[in-house]
């Protein structure tokens, strides 16, 4: 590909009007730009996806190829081409069905050499600028990605090395610490565990943000993993003890997402109606169709969510304080997971909840597009 | 334990690799010790270990993976059991790999850190207490 600074002076013309031409390429050239012109729609598009040129002119009322035409196909060898129109007719609907059909700009003729510098240098600005706008997003995109692997791998390595000398060390060697060193050594491994699963979640919302996770593609039997959620957390490490109750139907059918979103999606809604619930408290899960969506509903009795603090729940790092909540650990991120996690797949997520009395988490999803069951899949995103 | 057994670490953190070794021995394993794919796979066949625990990346990223396909093609090493230890992979659903993928031929994924008494468990159960290999080689050709 030529280098962009070359491109960046290019055009090309295709015109059957040989008038039209050579006025096109003297007005240009002598403005500084390196024109090449065309008399027919195959030899034109033939050259633009050799040279790549930055600007295309094209006249609409053409022979064999017409202009609409030209449009559609160089639209697809380079869709950041910037199309300017010439039409012999003036009217408004042929200038509205070029714009609409990718091009930037419309002449109308006759045009003084005045209009064509004039729109020709508007088009390669908007040509620079969308490559400007390009590179900007790749910069951003590589600093993310060097950001993710610096967290995922520098960060993360040495506070891996340093919990496994401390859960060896507790393993082998417990017996012989004094007790202020075991109880510190404790404590540091649960605060180690702590950062690990913020690097975690972090990780895994900006993997979401990627597109690396959630198959939208994918059809999911959202029920079962539903079930599959609750019987981990009655079966998970104590903590508040609380009652679970389910109403699932087994011909619920599958909705539109990978499983192994899905599963986070919701053990995170269920781990939260547990960590946030009160001894003897209940949480409900409950499944349901509702038109061409399937909704859940996790219900807890706890502490509920003030109602202040509801419209920033599902932001990043975010934590409800009170002094109820205190001793509960998390990261602020589950639910900014939850959220990206449904929006991802095209679904809503939305929150009740009464100060005191508890909380209910509404999921809508949209129906999986093979609902024949054949093609679930239970794989993995990579 | 009647026969000691022997455990090769194939791991460039050498933090990791002191901690899992001193658990290892100190429960009464042989621990053998490298620090990259190549040393590893040369240490694999020259002592024929009865337990591999191996990093997935090492100085390249996806060096473990190589050396796992490479130990499946050994002969003397095509049944010896792997432990894939590695920090990509994590216990939340998230990154789960499932050894049943059947891409990566290990018996077994534990995310780091290792909890002792799980690694002690399965050591024990890999390196021959009757433990069977029902998820070995899956997709392995």
């Amino acid at each position: 590909m030529p280098c962009e600074n070359a491109r960046d002076q290019r055009i090309v013309v295709i015109d059957d009007d040989d008038v039209m031409r050579l006025s096109c390429r003297q007005i240009l050239q002598k403005a500084g730009y390196q024109v090449e012109t065309f008399g027919n729609g195959h030899d034109g598009i033939r050259r633009i996806q050799e040279a790549r040129p930055a600007l295309l002119i094209v006249d609409i009322k053409m022979p064999e190829v017409d202009g609409f035409e030209v449009i559609d196909i160089v639209r697809k060898i380079d869709p950041d081409l910037v199309i300017v129109v010439i039409t012999g007719y003036a009217t408004i609907e042929t200038a509205v069905d070029a714009m609409k059909a990718g091009a930037y700009d419309f002449l109308p003729k006759p045009f003084t050499p005045n209009e064509l510098r004039l729109i020709i240098g508007r088009g390669f600005e908007r040509w620079r600028l969308t490559k400007e706008a390009q590179r900007l997003r790749r910069e951003k995109e590589d600093v993310e990605r060097k950001f993710v692997s610096l967290v995922s791998h520098q960060l993360k390595s040495p506070l891996v090395a340093v919990k496994q000398y401390l859960d060896v060390l507790m393993c082998i060697s417990r017996e012989q610490l004094p007790e202020t060193a075991a109880e510190w050594v404790h404590r540091s491994q649960a605060r180690l565990g702590e950062m690990l699963t913020i690097i975690h979640d972090w990780l895994a919302l900006s993997r979401i943000g990627s597109g690396s996770l959630c198959d939208c593609r994918a059809a999911t039997d959202l029920g079962a993993v539903a079930a599959a959620a609750i019987l981990e957390h009655q079966q998970g490490p104590g903590g508040v003890e609380v009652s679970f109750t389910a109403s699932i139907p087994p011909d619920l059918p599958l909705v539109r997402g990978d499983e192994v979103s899905l599963r986070t999606l919701v053990g995170n809604l269920v781990s939260n109606a547990v960590k946030y619930n009160r001894p003897g408290g209940a949480v409900s899960v409950n499944a349901f169709r509702a038109g061409s969506q399937v909704t859940l509903e996790v219900s807890d009795t706890g502490i509920g969510i003030p109602e202040a603090a509801l419209h920033r729940l599902f932001d990043e790092f975010y934590r409800v304080k009170t002094p109820e909540t205190r001793n509960i650990p998390g990261t602020g991120l589950g639910l900014a997971i939850c959220r990206r996690i449904v929006s991802e797949l095209g679904g809503t997520i939305d929150v009740r909840s009464r100060e005191g009395e508890g909380t209910t988490f509404i999921i809508h999803l949209s129906l999986a597009e093979k609902n024949a069951g054949i093609e679930t899949q239970s794989g993995e995103c990579q | 334990m009647s026969e000691q057994k022997t455990v090769l670490i194939i791991d460039d953190d050498r933090d990791f690799v002191a901690a899992i070794e001193t658990l290892l021995t100190h429960y009464g394993y042989r621990v053998a010790t490298a620090a990259d794919g190549r040393a590893g796979l040369q240490e694999a066949k020259r002592l024929l270990p009865d337990l591999i625990l191996l990093d997935i990346i090492m100085s390249e990223r996806t060096e473990g993976f190589f050396v796992l396909q490479e130990i499946r093609r050994t002969a003397a090493l095509s049944n010896t059991p792997v432990i894939v230890v590695s920090s990509i992979y994590s216990d939340q659903p998230i990154f789960r790999i499932s050894p049943e993928a059947g891409w990566l031929p290990a018996n077994l994924f534990l995310p780091k850190p290792v909890e002792p008494a799980r690694l002690l468990e399965e050591a024990r159960r890999l390196t021959g207490g009757g433990g069977s290999q029902a998820t070995v080689a899956g997709g392995e050709r």
